[in-house]
């Protein structure tokens, strides 16, 4: 028996974009779903919707490269990041179209979107359309795979460019009568904002931030391949992962502080608290792709539970109470208040590794003394409070304190 | 004993597991905890889900997380050992069922009755577990237990290593869902018993020491293994410091018995075991820990006769060798060595070769050879209608195997009752 044999299922779920949701957990358009069985699964597993894989119109052929996947991992974290050079799923419209309407019927409280892509005005619409009758709750339209090169022009994203962004959204809702429209934009710009702007003025309904990070995920240095490795060839991946989640962070945060419409969060989200993290900052609904393709569909229960244990803990009714939460605590740098902070060592927990003295010495204030015991002293002269030794300290035991 | 982890060290050692699909931690923990499951939640700082993933599973969740054997059955199995060390499982749970004892209970949803009555006999792991699951499944339970419930984790465990407040932890949390009936139960109520409830779980554990069978156990200074522990745990001193203590029997009972001992200050404490350290059936941290305290191990050592005239003065032994024999439990036999007799000096010999069932009701079941009662694969006995687990059915056990017990008895239980045969 699991824990709901013995606990209630929390309520998590709250109305978003006009649709009644579960809960905020979503798979983002992957690998996992590409599948109806597996959507399947996921749904039984307590998901509350899917994005299915990005799909495009039947003669645009998909010609996938093997391997497509590789890893960041830092300091015995494995995956700190992932890498892909997938594209775009290999079924056509024509099968989406059968998974959404085997989907929706099977499972009519869940969430059914789809993800498209596409080049001419004529195709996106089609898309639309064909989607749209086959019950689909939501498209997301990607203008930002890093993947492939199906843009303005060769090698760019649509979303890297405000007036294909606007022109080409504007096709996508003129074509639409009920489903709300998403644009998925990269953070691969000078200004997102431009972007957002430029999609709410088209009258879509959302924004889907973000997307993966362009990247290459490293080098074999001894034969110079990057990485992954086709035959002593490579090219540029998509980074997904933990890895990213500062980026899409601040992307969705920059978003919310300046346009209206509501935002798909999704971009290196991994556990309920990251989730919180991304609502907080202003996303609607979070979007998971990365922690699935590593552990699995179960992960769901840990967000459901750590959600609702959340939601009890701080006294919230609802997930869309955090939405935004972050916001007015974001300021421009001009605005942050000056302090006088120094740091604090906690003497008795400290197990005098004496890294904090280290990161000091050449990459602080050199602020940190040594003593014969091992026990780091700050010297409070020296000590401006940058808060480096906080971060490496391996123990926790070091603090930032204020002084008046 | 390591410091208990903070939420910190938690979460960086619940980072080292590999979140295996088919975990071997699960499958061996004799209360199928889903492990992978409750330590992604600790590595979210999900503490509360974890302790819920881990109450659902076991309902002695404090006491397990607390004296459950890690080196018995999930650690030794962790996949991460291959790679270096395995995931501290025991810890982690222990740390999330803190936290929640701490915070509170969560509250478990409702269990609508469905008009069946279980009682159950014995308010020890089987009995409370099975209690529990029984409750969950829509089934009235009353318990039934002279003592306070509890079992062997409450009554004899030391409280050095499981505090009364820890197990009161579980206990409050199952009352609400087990009607505690403090009774004893002997033959006539036993029958009275019966004819008011649809099936009856018998678990009232293994309460009597085996005797030793050697002359001199009456003198005054012999204190069987479980009377011994028993009042050490509720305060009572029994033998002044500066004693010279024999304890007769190489288990973790005996290793018990040696550590209280200790404790309370006597000077020389000595173990007595007909067979060698490598046939002990302890566990190896418990054994470590006596021998840094300074408890003496005489091994291949046969007690023959306790010496006396008033009280306990000595214990006459002879010195065994191991024959090539093996018994039923896979171990050499002991064989006494003709003319190697000498004498250990002694203000308190304490006999500690086992615990054996009684309470004249269970005259009325069929029994193994060795005494205990005979069940079949889903617990029933001999009687129609009454199930058995724990210590009673299998002998001296873990707490986790008696939950464990307790669990699959509930689901026999179950069946039974859903098929209609108690009626």
């Amino acid at each position: 028996m699991n824990a709901e044999s013995l606990y209630p299922v929390k309520n998590l779920s709250y109305e978003f974009l006009g649709m009644q949701l579960e809960n905020p957990f979503i798979l983002a358009a992957s690998p996992s779903t590409d599948d109806a069985e597996m959507v399947r699964r996921a749904f039984d597993a307590g998901w509350a919707g899917a994005i299915l894989k990005t799909t495009s119109v039947e003669g645009n052929p998909v010609d996938l490269a093997y391997p497509m996947m590789s890893g960041l991992s830092h300091e015995g974290k494995l995956l700190a990041g992932m890498g892909n050079i997938d594209l775009i799923s290999v079924h056509h419209i024509d099968t989406v179209e059968q998974n959404v309407r085997m989907l929706k019927k099977e499972f009519p409280s869940k969430l059914v979107g789809a993800s498209i892509m596409a080049g001419k005005k004529e195709d996106w619409q089609q898309l639309v359309e064909r989607l749209e009758r086959a019950g689909v709750d939501l498209i997301e339209c990607s203008f930002s795979c890093p993947q492939g090169n199906i843009g303005e022009d060769p090698g760019k994203m649509l979303a890297q460019s405000v007036r294909a962004t606007q022109m080409t959204a504007r096709w996508v809702k003129e074509a639409s009568r009920r489903v709300p429209i998403s644009i998925k934009i990269t953070p691969h710009v000078t200004d997102v904002v431009e972007v957002a702007q430029a999609v709410e003025r088209s009258g879509c309904d959302a924004l889907t931030a973000s997307n993966s990070l362009q990247a290459l995920m490293g080098v074999d240095i001894r034969t110079f391949v990057p990485y992954p490795r086709l035959d002593g060839r490579s090219t540029y991946s998509g980074l997904t992962g933990p890895a990213i989640k500062p980026v899409t962070l601040r992307t969705i945060a920059e978003i919310a502080r300046h346009v209206k419409i509501p935002i798909l969060g999704t971009g290196g989200a991994s556990t309920w608290s990251d989730a919180v993290e991304f609502m907080a900052v202003g996303a609607g609904v979070v979007e998971f792709c990365t922690v699935v393709m590593h552990y699995g569909f179960r992960v769901i229960e840990d967000l459901r539970s750590g959600m609702s244990h959340y939601l009890e803990e701080m006294g919230f009714s609802s997930p869309s109470e955090i939405i935004g939460k972050a916001l007015p605590h974001i300021v421009s740098h001009e605005e942050l208040p000056r302090l006088t902070v120094r740091s604090q060592i906690d003497e008795l927990r400290c197990i005098r590794c004496e890294v904090c003295y280290l990161a000091c010495r050449d990459g602080g204030h050199v602020a940190i003394e040594r003593s014969a015991d091992r026990l780091p002293r700050v010297d409070r002269d020296r000590c401006v409070g940058c808060g480096l030794c906080e971060l490496v300290c391996p123990e926790w035991c070091i603090s930032m304190e204020v002084v008046s | 004993m390591n410091p208990p982890f903070t939420d910190r060290h938690a979460r960086t050692e619940a980072e080292r597991c590999l979140q295996c699909y088919d975990p071997p931690c699960s499958v061996s923990c004799p209360a199928h905890i889903d492990i992978p499951g409750f330590i992604a939640m600790v590595r979210t700082g999900n503490l509360i889900g974890a302790a819920e993933v881990v109450k659902s599973a076991n309902a002695l969740a404090n006491v397990c997380g607390k004296v459950c054997p890690e080196e018995v059955f999930c650690q030794p199995v962790c996949t991460r050992g291959k790679q270096d060390t395995p995931i501290a499982i025991r810890e982690l749970h222990f740390h999330a069922t803190q936290h929640e004892a701490r915070r509170g209970y969560s509250t478990p949803r409702p269990f609508p009755g469905n008009g069946h009555s279980v009682a159950v006999i014995g308010g020890g792991p089987a009995g409370l577990a099975c209690a529990f699951e029984l409750a969950k499944m829509g089934h009235r339970i009353d318990l039934y237990e002279r003592k306070l419930p509890g079992g062997v984790p409450r009554n004899s465990i030391p409280s050095f290593r499981l505090s009364e407040e820890e197990v009161r932890a579980d206990l409050d949390f199952l009352s609400r869902y087990v009607d505690f009936q403090h009774e004893d139960v002997d033959a006539q109520r036993f029958a009275r018993i019966r004819k008011s409830h649809d099936v009856l779980f018998v678990a009232v554990g293994l309460t009597v020491d085996r005797p030793l069978p050697i002359p001199g156990t009456e003198l005054p200074g012999v204190i069987p293994v479980l009377s011994f522990l028993e009042s050490a745990k509720a305060g009572l001193r029994v033998p002044s410091p500066g004693n010279r203590i024999l304890i007769v029997g190489g288990g973790n009972v005996s290793l018990d018995a040696a550590a209280t001992a200790k404790r309370m200050g006597c000077r020389e404490v000595v173990l007595i075991y007909r067979r060698g350290e490598k046939e002990m059936r302890v566990w190896a941290n418990e054994l470590g820990e006596a021998r840094s305290q300074g408890v003496q191990m005489q091994f291949l050592t046969s007690p023959v006769e306790i010496i006396g005239r008033r009280r306990v003065e000595a214990l006459r032994c002879r010195r065994t060798r191991l024959s090539d024999k093996l018994d039923s439990t896979g171990r050499p036999f002991p064989v006494e060595i003709e003319g190697s007799e000498f004498t250990l000096e002694a203000d308190l010999v304490i006999p500690a070769i086992g615990q054996v069932p009684s309470g004249d009701f269970l005259d009325l079941f069929a029994r193994t050879p060795e005494g205990y009662l005979k069940v079949d694969e889903s617990f029933s006995t001999s009687l129609p209608g009454v199930f058995a687990g724990g210590d009673l059915v299998g002998g001296e056990g873990t707490i986790v195997q008696s939950v464990g017990q307790g669990k699959m008895a509930a689901l026999g239980i179950h069946r039974y009752l859903r098929e209609g045969a108690g009626a």
